[in-house]
């Protein structure tokens, strides 16, 4: 990273280097918590909270930090941090909080926070890491939304609890997909999210690990 | 030779640089329909054959009729036979089907085999059309994108998917099940040939989770309204093997009378099928071998272990073979070319875990009432790596031998 | 400096005080907002119990809420004997703070049952539970029994409202529970709760608890259609589960002679 204008460290993240699309981290909780929109968009706003304030937090006693004990450093902010959150939403968005359940705590393990403290806030002043992790936490944001939109409405017929398509037990006609309420939904909602920007976007194509020799035919008679 | 003279004589439109050249997938599959394909392989080294991937395709084709034909009549039969006891039941779904029914044949008192038959053609005959048609298009879509030939091995996935089927499935759930198998089991990865997974079961794991209640339970296996009847394995869970002596009796599973998908009831209709495949070579008896190796053992280890409050653990390794899709899944599903094991030795392997894990999923989890699907989908993933080691242990042993 | 911050002191001193601020931090957050999570817990269990009771409002504040429970007398019970205990002899301060989960899990507050007991699989019962009562003019009109077991996935909880007859169902629901969405999972399903609306419990010969998952639908005109619920479609543990957490907890492990002196007046 040769030049960083704040813009570029800001809005890089969401579409051209996006860590879940393209970095595939933090996968885990995209699979847990995107049932429903209202609960995604709660878990969003926790983690960029968290990628922002690490960053912070790293960035600025970056220079004071031993090299051996830097990791364990860093997951003691992040880990303060999420524990805040999560205390925080316990007392203001309770049902919220409920159906996160343990996927708040699991914030600390969200390869995301541990990436980017590691790998930006280490080397580069706060005001630029925070928005690093403003912009690393948006990122994230709008690959689960994306899964969350799928999901809540397909699965239930609904988008943030406001009914779109009345379902069959509701005296409506449209019949739940049930698979999507089931985590394993969010990866073919991710891979085909992936497939699509990759089509949009054709450099974040990786290379293949090996070619297939071309098919060689002749006509037979 | 008509039609070969008119196919020469549009092919340069549809060759490169030809004005229809996007569609040559689809002149190619006309083409072949008719005819040999004109291209050979010109590297080094191949097999010179009479049986192609197409003529191999439309055996399997073929060989799934008797269980097909007899599905359709049981559908009728079933159908029938309540609507005898009840004449005021409503012939399942639509009006559609109703008046074709009611137009060429008999129902409930009196009907005949024929009847029976037309019955059950009203169901199977839209379900196979929309999975054709439907899986087609994607077939096509796919082909024409990426400039290769429609390949015959669509013809097999989408009867062996409106095959396990219930009858009473909605024609919108077949066309999304079919979908999700095409393009998600195999036109991702690249295709015939690359696919991991059996398309058709990929299909219908898929409506499984997603729609359940349409797919499983006790009401969808008869097309009549409100009608309720247990499937053998339904019954096995419930009452074990006193229920499935009185309520079904071995012979009438095996001969295939009972509820259950479109053509997975009859033992022995999937059986001569599937024995037509095993001569002909087509079908891997060491995978075959496997699947019923794997299930004696496992349901003779669980007759021994036992257990006091899962009346599974009595079912014996004869009614296992009888139930569900077994059969249907061990001749058509786990023998699949592509998505099982290559290597011999693996193809043991293979047909031990799918056998193994189908019995373990009826028996020992209690969410799941079939097991043999996921079984073979759960082996589909473990195909490469048997074949890996195969390989390996092969190479290990030339080397030593110096 | 590079060299300097690698010091074992400076590493001592780094680690120090970054543990001081991250406490003080996590520490000050948990106790400032203790008092609120506290009050949403409650809120919690009583929109639950509201819930069972069939007397939910969809979108109530948390006054409407209050106001509603304050209706209700929480009450303790002792299950070994049927009646009522106190919260001095459970050690809990008040009858609401008195968790009856967490005391299964204590031996000296929970009975192991034997396996002929133990028709609903919870393998340990607390010896007692809290009981929320509605009267009306000095006449008991309502009650709201906790319930537990398991069913397919994962153990059921919730409660069942019973009118004042203690026979006939006022409403049931389930708070927490992991079972398959669209099959198990329609346990949630108001539909599916609205038919327990009105079911008995009891038929008048025998003391059993008759409640019945029926498959394939209840049939309500049948000699004991007032014990039948639909089971749930595809579900056939889910339903099971339910059918023998019900019968075990209105039985006589359970609830019963609770009722029993609620009916003699010696409760």
């Amino acid at each position: 990273m040769s030049e960083m204008s704040a813009k570029k460290v800001l809005f890089e993240p969401i579409f051209t280097n996006n860590p879940i699309a393209l970095q595939i981290l933090g996968i885990c909780s995209a699979l847990a918590v995107t049932t429903s929109l209202s609960v995604t968009l709660v878990m969003c706003a926790s983690v960029i909270a968290v990628t922002g304030f690490s960053n912070l937090a790293v960035s600025l006693i970056r220079t004071q930090i031993p090299n051996s004990i830097r990791i364990i450093v860093q997951m003691t902010i992040i880990a303060s941090l999420v524990i805040v959150v999560d205390q925080l939403l316990k007392a203001y968005a309770y049902e919220i909080s409920k159906q996160l359940s343990v996927f708040v705590g699991l914030i600390i393990t969200n390869c995301i926070v541990m990436g980017r403290a590691e790998g930006f806030a280490m080397q580069n002043p706060p005001m630029l890491s925070f928005l690093d992790g403003i912009g690393n936490g948006l990122g994230y944001s709008i690959a689960i939304l994306f899964v969350a939109v799928f999901r809540e409405l397909f699965g239930s017929g609904e988008l943030l609890g406001f009914t779109i398509m009345a379902s069959v037990n509701d005296g409506g006609w449209y019949v739940p997909n049930g698979m999507m309420l089931l985590p394993p939904s969010a990866f073919f909602i991710i891979g085909l999210g992936i497939w699509a920007l990759r089509t949009w976007k054709p450099d974040q194509v990786e290379e293949p690990d090996y070619k297939m020799s071309a098919h060689k035919t002749r006509e037979a008679f | 030779m008509a039609i070969r003279q008119f196919l020469d004589g549009i092919e340069h439109h549809f060759e490169k640089g030809g004005k229809y050249e996007r569609w040559y997938a689809l002149y190619e599959a006309v083409d072949t329909i008719f005819y040999t394909p004109g291209k050979v392989a010109s590297t080094t080294s191949h097999v010179r054959d009479g049986v192609d991937l197409k003529r191999i395709m439309i055996t399997v084709w073929m060989c799934t009729f008797p269980a097909m034909f007899f599905g359709m009549w049981n559908i009728g039969f079933q159908a029938n036979s309540y609507l005898a006891a009840n004449p005021d039941a409503m012939i399942a779904d639509g009006a559609l089907r109703e008046a074709f029914i009611l137009a060429l044949a008999i129902t409930g008192e009196g009907a005949g085999w024929w009847d029976n038959f037309v019955y059950g053609m009203a169901y199977f005959v839209p379900i196979y059309a929309v999975t054709f048609i439907v899986g087609g298009f994607w077939e096509v879509l796919f082909a024409t994108v990426r400039r290769h030939e429609v390949n015959e091995g669509f013809f097999v996935t989408s009867v062996l998917f409106a095959l396990i089927c219930p009858p009473t499935i909605p024609l919108w759930q077949v066309a999304l099940g079919i979908t999700f198998g095409v393009v998600i089991g195999k036109e991702v990865f690249g295709g015939t040939g690359k696919n991991f997974l059996n398309p058709a079961l990929t299909g219908r794991a898929f409506l499984y989770f997603a729609y359940p209640a349409q797919i499983s339970g006790d009401t969808v296996w008869t097309a009549v309204d409100g009608f309720s009847g247990a499937t053998a394995l339904s019954w096995a869970a419930s009452g074990g093997m006193e229920a499935l002596e009185t309520q079904i009796g071995w012979m009438n599973a095996f001969v295939g009378n009972i509820q259950g998908s479109m053509g997975e009831t009859s033992t022995i209709a999937v059986l001569i099928g599937g024995l037509i495949l095993l001569a002909m070579k087509i079908a891997s008896y060491r995978i075959v071998g496997g699947v019923l190796l794997g299930m004696i053992a496992t349901s003779l280890l669980l007759n021994i272990v036992g257990s006091d409050t899962n009346p599974m653990f009595a079912i014996p390794a004869h009614w296992h073979l009888v139930m569900g899709g077994f059969a249907f899944g061990m001749m058509f599903m786990a023998t699949d070319p592509v998505s099982a094991a290559m290597t011999n030795t693996g193809r043991w392997c293979f047909g031990i875990l799918v056998g193994v894990m189908t019995v373990l999923i009826r028996v020992v989890n209690p969410a799941f009432p079939e097991g043999i699907m996921l079984a073979i989908l759960f082996a589909n993933l473990f195909a490469p790596l048997m074949d890996h080691y195969v390989v390996q242990a092969n190479i290990k042993r030339r080397l030593a031998r110096g | 400096m590079a060299k300097k911050k690698e010091t074992v002191g400076k590493t001592i001193q780094v680690a120090f005080a970054l543990c001081i601020v991250c406490s003080v931090i996590v520490s000050a957050a948990a106790v400032s907002l203790r008092p609120q999570q506290a009050l949403n817990q409650e809120l919690d269990i009583k929109s639950n119990i509201l819930q069972a009771a069939g007397m939910s409002e969809p979108g109530a504040n948390r006054e409407r809420i209050e106001e509603q429970f304050g209706q209700f007398t929480p009450r303790l019970v002792d299950l070994r004997t049927g009646k009522f205990t106190t919260p001095e002899e459970l050690g809990v301060p008040d009858a609401l703070s008195y968790d009856q989960y967490r005391a299964a899990g204590d031996p000296n507050m929970s009975t192991r049952l034997s396996s002929a007991q133990d028709t609903a699989n919870i393998r340990r019962r607390a010896h007692a539970a809290t009981v929320y009562i509605l009267e009306e003019d000095g006449e008991m009109v309502r009650v709201v029994l906790p319930v537990h077991g398991p069913g397919l996935w994962s153990t059921l909880y919730g409660f069942i409202s019973l009118e004042g007859d203690l026979n006939t169902i006022e409403g049931i629901g389930f708070y927490d529970h992991a079972e398959t969405p669209g099959l198990g999972g329609e346990v949630d399903n108001p539909r599916w709760k609205s038919q327990w609306v009105g079911q008995k419990l009891y038929s008048d010969d025998k003391s059993e608890p008759q409640i019945r998952l029926v498959k394939g639908g209840a049939d309500r005109s049948a000699e004991d259609g007032e014990h039948q619920i639909d089971a749930l479609s595809g579900a056939t543990l889910t339903a099971r589960g339910v059918e023998n957490l019900v019968n075990f907890w209105m039985g006589e492990d359970g609830f019963a002679p609770f009722f029993k002196n609620l009916r003699d007046g010696e409760a």
